[in-house]
């Protein structure tokens, strides 16, 4: 529908995203309006907005809004700013919080309530939200009777649970008494359009009511978050590219330093960069013969640059069914089995298993945008100048009989070389970042969660930091998956990292994991907490996070003597004073 | 030549009796390595630090240090262990080992890999079915060999008997070992207290080694040893006594003429009830007449060149308290195993099997190390690691046997026809060893199929050869006993030494220097054709070269490095 009043050309002077916005708002304005803008337009331009602003200056005092945010990785967080600055625009008072801070009581004083919500690890809420998101679903949550809300919900269509937290929200708000006026919308990915449409259509129905005086009614969009370069996809060369895992392990972990020509982005360690990867062709050849379609060259180019052609999500299943009319697959969605079905499984797998004519425009259909994949920065500005170094470990499984390979990690591990160019786009992390450099800190980062902390150890070494710093790392072998050893060594010896413990899980019988290594530990551990250190975790979500978790709960329990609740309070204390930071994947 | 002590002198002072700082090394997680000195010392405790070679080029690319592993060397008097012994060593092989069971060729067991972590684990794990690996490497006597011969039952006992006393005599009293690798208890000021009785705290000035033989079988190489004993058997079969072999060695470097492998004279006889105190007083003999300032220099087989026999025989009486009787005559008839079975007594057999180069590891479809395991599963007899790094499964009940046997035979554990490869030992080398100048166990066998064929054309291919191959000069297979040695100089260059005594008697003369594969076969190839064509009857390959004038005959060392090289030259060589 969204086509139906397109009025702005995708070729005016705007960005994607800006022109969305505006035809949310010009597409749908009545004569009057567009009229009205046309005029204020010029008007901008002659007083140079001196008495531009005067018209949309709302005539009572602007009502209150409050915009909570649940974001891990920043998407929800930048929307949540975008949507406070165009509220303040049209005359609200928008109070941004971020889900992890929530006051529940918060919630009531304002009558009208926006939650933008991302969900990850498998339908969890993001790691720094965990407790307010629990609050708000458990016992002695005031009533919102009289509450006007909206819910934006950020996800991955991937996942099984996709944008379960979103949904979950939007349905206790109307539990706790609120009204829903604006309808949930869940994106995925590619969220950039359905979000900016979104907030543009929340605004419009929570902005107080058009002021009869004024000469009809302005919607005020924000226009003004041009691009910065430092949030720009940009393309730099690939200095060095090495496995630093031994020719004898079975792991590959790409070391890849990548040299920035003109301008390097700000970036801050704990930062992330997006690369934009290509999928393998010999993939989408093998798709392409199965639907038939080996013959489109336009087609495979298409599909190897920008299409997420590996990815089988429930709504691609949808698709396939409604536009072949494929039987067996509709079937498949009717007997409620399409859920199972797709779990470790690709688009390949739907192609092969139900074959049917297909068109170039059917694939386009059920994929989506080739998304970016976000990498940890392992290195600081301070120490390589205008190079950024990532470490990649190498994607690669077998399921349903057939192998796969991660498209990003892949990309770069087995088709890019040394000098070749990749796009690459900061993800700024401030929620994972240094303290003062006095302060300790404890660093937990196993396998490619290391990353950061190498990013970490360089900043601390040149701002010639005089905090204490601890490092946990740990892996398969010590002989062969010891990523960056040389260079830890290094550290230790300089004294930008005070110390390292290590633990790989192949070299004895009984496996050893970095929890094991902070429990055996913790008296110190606990010591460091208690002397205000600052304690990090980076790398897996699924399991390694939360079991390092439990075992600084239990180092506390034992090393303190304290009841396992009150353990727990003590480690979700140190969350709450952000001395307990997570980015998992 | 400096009287100034060499490192290892000071190092081993000041080492507070082996302890040196290796604890502390071991507590350092980041690294795999030890320091330097640190190295030295864990030689006594009978291990050494060593790198992947192989890994070498790409390790510092990848922003690793060097693959770092232990090699751990298990001190097993005569071979000797039992099936819960063997077990275990499988086990410890397994789980922290790299490249399965090596056994070697002074009949023990030794391991490779062990990252430092590890080490603990593994000697504890050792431990616990009482073998240890005190003294198997460092300036002390080291594991004490003994003849297999299982047939000869009664001589066996009486010198694996003399053996196991030799080696509790000469262990170190340090509790060192037990300190750092079991958690031992640390004595108060331990290290003040300690008096080691024989060695004092500098030890010995090199490495020391025993050998006991009962003739026909020289399978220990009695003149490749420091000291020796040579069982004399009365007419019943029992060892009346022993004569007494000193100033044996391969060891030499390459390019200087003054270092020289040398066979051991036979200095004497004694009888078993001085046997004892006789190997002590040459082990103190050694202890303070060894040279301690060239540690290239210090080998006992020097001390003996440079005194002369009869000043060290005096010497040795002198300490000892006993007057050497004059040598008694013997016969040695190989130094090579008798493979298969072979009869013991009340109807249990002894099954002598064939294992390439020691290296007791499952390849496909050569599942040895578990058929071992498997064995030793079932097997209520005992094992006998063999000086030609073989095993023999010993006592086998006569119900055992056909299963043995088949466990055996299915993993290509029964002697091979070839008379070559029968006969063959190879040492370690790459990619272990840090002294490698070429590779050694890895490319024998390849070298043997070669040679098999030009063999098989002369009609020898079941003939006995002993073959023996080293990676460098130190002679860790006995090349230079050998009849044919080949001796590393470089990647892919060996030196051919020719001309040794099928009986291990006599050493080997250099016949040409620098070959490589396809040198090594023109080199051989004519003198298997002339030695097919006019051996006499019953004349070894060995005693034939000489005969027929391919290279000069060796006497027992000084004159080692003399007129060297092909004196006939053949159409190749
Ligand atoms: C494992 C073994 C060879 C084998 O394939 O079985 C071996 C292996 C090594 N020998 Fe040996 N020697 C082995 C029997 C010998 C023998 C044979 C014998 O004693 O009957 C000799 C010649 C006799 C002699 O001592 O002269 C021998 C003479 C040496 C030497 C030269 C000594 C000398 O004074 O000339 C060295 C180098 C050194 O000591 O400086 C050496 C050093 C080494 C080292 C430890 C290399 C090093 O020092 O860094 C080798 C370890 C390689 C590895 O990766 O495992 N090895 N070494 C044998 C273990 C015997 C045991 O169980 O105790
Ligand atoms: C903030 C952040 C920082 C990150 N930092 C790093 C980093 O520093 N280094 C790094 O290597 N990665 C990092 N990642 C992960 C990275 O972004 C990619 O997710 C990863 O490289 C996989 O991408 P890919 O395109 O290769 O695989 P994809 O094509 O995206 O495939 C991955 C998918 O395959 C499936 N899958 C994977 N393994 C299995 C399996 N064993 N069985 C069944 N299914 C499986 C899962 O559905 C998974 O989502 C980070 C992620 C985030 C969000
Ligand atoms: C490790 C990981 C797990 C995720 N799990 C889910 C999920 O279970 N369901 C879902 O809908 N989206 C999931 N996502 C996608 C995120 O919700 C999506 O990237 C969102 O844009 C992140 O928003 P944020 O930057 O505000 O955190 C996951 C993403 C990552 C990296
Ligand atoms: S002979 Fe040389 S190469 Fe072979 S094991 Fe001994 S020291 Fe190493």
């Amino acid at each position: 529908m969204s086509s139906s009043f397109a009025t702005i050309p995708k070729t005016a002077p705007f960005t994607e995203e800006d022109v969305a916005l505006l035809n949310q708002v010009v597409g749908p304005a009545s004569a009057v309006q567009r009229a009205w803008l046309a005029g204020f337009l010029a008007g901008v331009e002659s007083v140079q907005g001196a008495g531009a602003a005067q018209p949309a200056a709302p005539a009572r005092p602007a009502e209150p809004i409050t915009i909570v945010y649940a974001s891990e990785s920043g998407n929800c967080e930048k929307l949540a700013n975008d949507f406070a600055k165009s509220a303040r625009k049209n005359g609200l008072k928008p109070t941004l919080v971020d889900l992890a801070d929530l006051e529940l009581d918060t919630l009531v004083s304002a009558k009208k309530l926006i939650f933008i919500a991302a969900t990850w690890g498998e339908g969890e809420p993001p790691a720094r939200a965990v407790r307010g998101y629990g609050e708000l679903m458990g016992e002695g949550t005031p009533r919102l009777d009289g509450v006007e809300f909206g819910v934006l919900a950020l996800g991955d269509t991937a996942y099984v649970e996709f944008c379960a937290i979103g949904k979950k929200i939007d349905e206790r708000l109307e539990a706790l008494g609120a009204k829903r006026v604006v309808d949930r919308v869940d994106c995925d990915l590619d969220f950039a359009q359905p979000a900016g449409k979104w907030i543009g259509e929340a605004i419009k129905t929570l902005a107080p009511p058009p002021d009869e005086t004024a000469r009809g009614r302005v919607i005020e969009v924000d226009f003004s978050n041009k691009p910065s370069p430092n949030t720009d996809i940009v393309e730099v060369e690939i200095t060095e590219l090495t496995n630093l895992n031994s020719s004898r392990s079975d792991k590959e972990t790409v070391h890849l330093a990548l040299a920035f020509e003109n301008g390097t982005p700000a970036y801050r360690p704990g930062d992330s960069l997006d690369l934009y990867a290509e999928n393998d062709a010999a993939y989408v050849d093998e798709l392409l013969k199965l639907a038939g379609l080996s013959a489109d060259a336009k087609l495979r180019d298409e599909l190897i640059k920008t299409r997420d052609v590996t990815t089988l999500s429930l709504k691609a299943v949808e698709t396939y069914a409604a536009q072949t009319g494929h039987t067996y697959v509709k079937k498949l969605i009717e007997d409620g089995a399409a859920k199972d079905w797709i779990v470790g499984r690709q688009l390949i797998d739907l192609i092969a298993e139900f074959p049917i004519v297909l068109s170039a425009d059917h694939l386009r259909a059920v994929t989506r945008t080739l998304a970016p994949r976000a990498y940890s920065i392992a290195s600081s500005r301070s120490e390589v100048g205008d190079e950024a170094h990532l470490l990649i470990s190498a994607v690669r499984y077998k399921t349903n009989g057939r192998s796969r390979k991660g498209v990003a990690s892949n990309y770069v591990a087995e088709r890019l070389k040394r000098g070749a160019k990749v796009r690459v786009k900061l993800k700024p992390n401030k929620h994972f970042g240094l303290p003062a450099a006095d302060k300790d800190i404890i660093m937990v980062g196993p396998g490619t969660g290391v990353a950061p902390f190498r990013a970490f150890v360089q900043e601390r070494r040149a701002a010639k930091a005089t905090g204490k710093s601890w490092l946990f790392f740990g892996d398969r072998q010590f002989t062969h998956d010891f990523l960056y050893q040389l260079d830890w060594q290094e550290a230790l010896a300089d004294g930008s990292l005070t110390r390292m413990d290590v633990a790989f899980s192949r070299d004895t019988p009984e496996k050893v994991y970095v929890q094991h290594r902070l429990f055996e530990r913790r008296e110190e551990l606990v010591e460091w907490l208690d002397n205000g250190a600052h304690f990090y975790v980076c790398g897996d979500a699924k399991n390694m996070a939360k079991d390092v978790r439990a075992s600084l709960v239990a180092a506390y329990a034992d090393v303190k003597q304290l009841s396992p609740e009150a353990a727990e309070q003590a480690v979700a204390g140190l969350e709450r004073d952000r001395r307990y930071l997570t980015d998992t994947y | 030549m400096t009287d100034e002590l060499s490192r290892n002198e000071h190092l081993k002072e000041a080492s507070r009796y082996l302890r040196g700082t290796i604890a502390d090394g071991l507590r350092d997680e980041v690294t795999g390595a030890i320091v330097e000195d640190d190295q030295q010392l864990v030689k006594f405790h009978g291990m050494y630090l060593q790198d992947d070679r192989d890994l070498r080029p790409e390790r510092t690319r990848k922003k690793m240090e060097k693959a770092f592993g232990f090699m751990i060397r298990v001190r097993i008097t005569g071979g000797c262990v039992n099936p819960t012994q063997w077990l275990a060593l499988d086990r410890v092989a397994r789980d922290y080992g790299n490249v399965g069971i090596r056994l070697t060729t002074r009949q023990t067991v030794q391991l490779h890999g062990v990252i430092k972590s590890n080490v603990k684990n593994t000697i504890k794990a050792i431990d616990a079915v009482l073998l240890n690996s005190i003294a198997a490497c460092g300036d002390i006597n080291r594991n004490v060999m003994c003849v297999v011969n299982p047939d000869q039952s009664r001589a066996h006992a009486a010198a694996i008997e003399f053996s196991r006393a030799a080696t509790e005599r000469f262990l170190p009293h340090t509790p060192a070992y037990r300190e750092i690798w079991l958690d031992g208890e640390r004595i108060a000021g331990g290290e003040q207290e300690v008096v080691e009785p024989i060695y004092g705290k500098t030890y010995l000035p090199r490495k020391f080694k025993i050998g006991i033989a009962v003739p026909p079988s020289n399978d220990i190489d009695v003149f490749a040893s420091d000291l020796g004993f040579i069982a004399i058997m009365d007419d019943k079969g029992e060892v009346a006594g022993w004569n007494v072999t000193v100033g044996g060695g391969m060891g030499m470097t390459h390019g200087e003429p003054e270092t020289y492998p040398r066979t051991a004279d036979v200095m004497g006889y004694c009888s078993t009830a001085d046997a004892l105190a006789v190997a002590e007083a040459v082990v103190t003999v050694q202890r303070d007449w060894g040279d301690r300032a060239n540690r290239k220099h210090a080998r006992f087989k020097y001390t003996v060149e440079d005194r002369g026999l009869d000043v060290v025989r005096a010497e040795v009486e002198r300490r000892s308290g006993t007057k050497l009787a004059p040598a008694r005559p013997f016969t040695f008839t190989s130094t090579g195993d008798r493979y298969g079975w072979s009869a013991g007594t009340d109807g249990r057999g002894h099954l002598t099997l064939f294992i390439e180069n020691g290296r007791v590891v499952d390849r496909p479809g050569k599942l040895q190390m578990s058929a071992l395991r498997g064995i030793a599963q079932t097997h209520d007899g005992d094992f006998r690691i063999t000086p030609n790094q073989n095993i023999i499964v010993t006592n086998v009940p006569t119900d055992k046997q056909a299963e043995i046997e088949r466990i055996a035979r299915d993993a290509g554990l029964l002697a091979p026809w070839s008379g070559l490869r029968r006969n063959a030992m190879a040492c370690v080398a790459l990619p272990t060893c840090g002294l490698a100048l070429a590779e050694s166990e890895r490319y024998l066998p390849d070298l043997i199929d070669a040679l098999d064929k030009s063999l098989a054309t002369h009609g020898l291919s079941a003939d006995d050869i002993v073959i023996r191959m080293t990676g460098c000069p130190n002679g860790c297979a006995r090349p230079y006993v050998a009849e044919i040695g080949l001796v590393g100089k470089g990647p892919g260059r060996y030196n051919l030494y020719l001309g040794a005594a099928f009986d291990g008697s006599r050493l080997s003369k250099l016949y040409a220097p620098d070959l490589e594969h396809d040198g090594i076969l023109a080199a051989l190839d004519p003198i298997f054709a002339a030695y097919a064509a006019s051996r006499e009857k019953g004349e070894r390959f060995g005693d034939f070269v000489i005969r027929a004038g391919f290279v000069a005959k060796t006497g027992n060392g000084a004159d080692f490095h003399a007129n060297t090289g092909a004196l006939k030259h053949t159409a190749a060589a």
